[in-house]
């Protein structure tokens, strides 16, 4: 049949625009260790690369699990509240006697039920993921304060204190778990189907509903990773500072939203990758380390990280404007 | 003097007052307008003339060229050679403030208003009356309503916009630009989501306006409207302009011919299919929306289900696949008793939905078209948890190429697509999923004639292979000429049932209309 209506000026695919845009923050990353490596000595030190990739290590692991949540045009503001509460729970269950592996997967079971608790709030209550998640970050906070009566519990456990401190094969061990959960993160995202409902889901969930996507449980499934990957980061951070405190990680929600955010992820939903929100944390982590080393006032830090994620966000929109 | 008239001249002060045209002289002229977007021509040198006071409709397929023409005239986009004459003076219609200034206006498809502020606040949004700075909200809600009755309208101007169907937004849309002051207004496909009433409605106002001097482009794919209603027509093919006629010097075969050289016997092809054996049967079924309905659909057979919208036809569908849950009656699948009380069980069963809404229910926009095409079977494309690659860019490969969907790659977004290779995506995501009753509900509203044929003939596909379709539609010559058995649905239920082309076209008008 040769129904030549004008063939539409459709763009030119765009499957380098990921890519791309990885390569992008890849090479502000690179330019900003190449820049501390000139400016300062200290910055290619051992001690300094370590201590980097320990700080990046926990914002990374948050950012890929909001990721997950942002991608169904969602939003998790309890992540940082997670954070504080769970390093609270694993200290309790520690100081109580109970093995450090059973310890873990209570915690981390604990995190997947907050992520329940956000998909049944979302889902059946027909509350906003914005209101929800915001309303457990207050919670949260004030029941980790009310086990630990305001104080802190100490942890006493010196194999689960020292795991921080670990290196394995010259790397820190802290970095090593950005690994292991940004594989299986990949794999979920970008090669299996749920990772595909995510996107769906987030694009118009209607439309996948129809498509015989159970949207229901991809929303449930999104708010579980992202609260056990805060309940993990919980586990780390308590190792870290071998200590159980409700009120750290405070505003590191927002730490994990700016670095998917200027990992690429579109808070509209339907846009987002695994890479992008473990560079974005990498890049503050770097400027956050940058400025220490160079002496930079703290409250500058903040100004700084705050005109950045304008600057990339900027730049990522007008790239998205010409390429459409 | 009527209110609306009163209104519009709160504008009449303006600048644009100084060129007038007598009626019937030309208001607008393109002389050798063109646009390119780099090596495509999107629109060759055209030459146009519209007259003041006339309604000029415009018809072509998508991608003929139309929507490059509003886009000209509205200042949306600059020309790339051509020139344009406004009341015989040359102009530049570089911007849409410049457009609007001189009185040109445009109503889109899509409603572009404030579904959260009342009718009048939209009717008089970024025009507000004012006294010592603060708002007459009483004053504007009188006027308004006001002008809706004056228009017979029967809407409430204090009414909440997005309390109102669609149809009645695009009422207020119309009425807010018939307000302004405007001396030329394009309507680009209004009717697509009307009611025959409302329709009716908004042509009384169309009509009124071209009385009072203001020039009209209507553009639509409905010959029966621009037949209607239009005084001169012309015709886009493939970016060329063919033709102007005068409405009564032609008729709607000559229009076909000149859009896409085709007659209306080959548009409606309609495959001769043996019927078999039923594939669903329904009994009483009643939901949300509709009632007591029962049919049978068999294999090899086209059923149509005609109505108005809100007749009950999505819902009765949307029940039947699932989404809606049905409240009693009973399903027969195949001749087995069955609950479908969710989608994926319609799915399972072999039940293939292609929604009223492309935008709303049918595509992720913002996706690529190889997703939307495999997301009801990335289970079937998945080993364990992981998707085969190959096996993903394949199907979609090959719904692309059987559909001659128009794209460079499976990866460009569905939003890029115009309004018909859309419908092909969403018809493309059932035909791998290989299902044996296909629900389209709408399938050509917003398509051109030429993929109206190619879904057309895809139907006869879909029957040959034994499938059974549904066919909900609000166009009647579609279900008229190619449903083996036609419903007509009325208020939530079904009134009345014809056999291939038995019953006239009033008729089944009549029925649905229930005079």
């Amino acid at each position: 049949m040769s129904v030549d209506t004008t063939t539409e000026s459709a763009p030119a695919p765009k499957r380098g625009r990921n890519i791309l845009l990885g390569l992008t923050l890849f090479g502000l990353l690179a330019a900003l260790w190449l820049a501390l490596g000139l400016s300062t000595n200290a910055f290619w030190t051992p001690g300094n690369i370590s201590n980097l990739l320990r700080q990046g290590a926990m914002t990374a692991i948050l950012a890929v699990g909001q990721t997950f949540v942002i991608i169904t045009a969602g939003i998790d503001l309890s992540v940082g509240a997670i954070v504080g509460f769970t390093s609270v729970i694993v200290a309790w269950l520690l100081q109580a006697g109970v093995p450090l592996w059973a310890s873990i997967i209570l915690t981390l079971l604990m995190g997947v039920a907050i992520g329940a608790f956000h998909g049944f709030g979302i889902v059946r209550m027909g509350l906003p993921p914005f209101i929800i998640t915001l309303a457990t970050l207050t919670s949260l906070r004030g029941i980790g304060l009310l086990i630990t009566n305001g104080s802190t519990i100490s942890i006493n456990h010196e194999g689960f204190t020292n795991f921080s401190r670990t290196d394995f094969l010259g790397v820190p061990s802290l970095f090593w778990m950005v690994i292991l959960v940004a594989i299986p993160a990949f794999v979920f995202l970008h090669l299996s189907r749920f990772g595909r409902y995510l996107f769906a889901v987030g694009s118009n969930s209607e439309a996948a509903r129809l498509s015989g996507v159970n949207v229901n449980r991809t929303i449930y499934l999104a708010y579980i990773l992202s609260a056990t990957c805060a309940a993990f980061v919980g586990l780390l951070l308590a190792s870290r500072i071998g200590i159980g405190n409700a009120t750290q990680a405070e505003g590191w929600e927002l730490q994990a939203i700016a670095s998917s955010v200027i990992g690429g992820t579109s808070l509209f939903g339907a846009v987002g990758s695994v890479h992008g929100p473990l560079l974005g944390a990498f890049i503050l982590a770097t400027i956050n380390n940058g400025a220490n080393l160079l002496n930079v006032n703290s409250f500058w830090q903040r100004i700084i990280t705050g005109l950045l994620i304008i600057v990339i966000v900027y730049f990522d929109q007008l790239r998205r404007r010409g390429s459409r | 003097m009527s209110s609306l008239e009163e209104l519009s001249h709160r504008h009449d002060d303006q600048a644009k007052r100084a060129d007038t045209v007598p009626r019937g002289a030309a208001i607008l002229e393109l002389r050798g307008l063109q646009k390119k977007y780099g090596l495509v021509e999107a629109l060759k040198p055209a030459t146009v003339t519209f007259l003041a006071g006339e309604i000029h409709a415009i018809v072509g397929e998508n991608g003929a060229g139309k929507s490059t023409l509003i886009k000209l005239l509205t200042g949306v986009i600059t020309r790339t050679a051509g020139e344009v004459f406004w009341c015989g003076k040359p102009v530049q219609l570089a911007t849409p403030t410049e457009a609007i200034s001189r009185g040109i206006n445009a109503v889109h498809q899509e409603v572009v208003l404030c579904a959260h502020l009342s009718v009048a606040a939209n009717m008089f949004l970024g025009d507000e009356m004012n006294r010592y700075g603060m708002m007459r909200k009483g004053a504007m809600e009188k006027a308004a309503q006001a002008v809706l009755d004056d228009l017979g309208f029967q809407l409430p101007a204090a009414a909440l916009l997005g309390s109102l169907t669609i149809g009645q937004q695009q009422l207020v849309a119309t009425a807010k630009a018939a307000m302004r002051g405007i001396r030329f207004l394009i309507f680009d496909e209004p009717t697509a989501y009307l009611t025959r009433q409302e329709s009716a409605q908004l042509f009384r106002l169309i009509r009124r306006l071209r009385d009072q001097g203001v020039t009209i482009v209507y553009i639509s794919h409905r010959m029966e409207e621009v037949f209607e209603l239009a005084d001169r027509v012309s015709v886009l093919r493939d970016g060329t302009h063919v033709g102007t006629r005068l409405i009564g010097e032609t008729n709607e075969t000559e229009l076909i011919a000149l859009m896409i050289n085709r007659t209306i016997e080959q548009i409606y092809h309609k495959e001769k299919v043996a019927i078999g054996k039923p594939i669903v049967e329904t009994k009483s079924l009643s939901g949300p929306g509709f009632e007591d309905v029962s049919l049978t659909v068999r294999s090899g057979e086209i059923v149509g289900l005609y109505g108005l919208i809100g007749a009950g036809r999505s819902e009765f569908a949307l029940g039947l696949y699932g989404r809606q849950p049905v409240k009693s009656g009973e399903i027969y699948w195949e001749g087995q008793k069955v609950e479908i009380p969710h989608e994926r069980k319609a799915m399972d069963l072999g039940i293939a939905l292609a929604p009223e809404s492309r935008r709303d229910q049918g595509l992720c926009l913002n996706l690529p078209i190889g997703l939307n095409i495999n997301l009801p079977v990335f289970k079937r494309l998945s080993s364990g948890l992981v998707i085969r690659k190959g096996d993903e860019a394949e199907n979609a490969e090959r719904q692309i190429r059987d559909l001659r969907i128009k794209t460079p790659s499976r990866r460009v977004l569905a939003s890029a697509m115009s309004g018909g290779n859309q419908q092909k995506i969403v018809i493309g995501k059932w035909l791998s999923h290989g299902a044996k009753l296909f629900i389209f509900d709408e399938p050509t509203v917003g398509v051109d004639v030429g993929t109206k044929a190619e879904i057309y003939r895809l139907f006869g596909e879909l029957l040959k292979r034994g499938a059974g379709i549904i066919l909900i539609s609000s166009y009647l010559p579609e279900v008229y000429e190619l449903s083996d058995r036609l419903h007509v649905f009325r208020g939530g239920r079904l009134v009345a049932s014809h056999d291939h082309r038995a019953g006239t076209h009033e008729d089944v008008l009549t029925q649905a209309i229930g005079i």
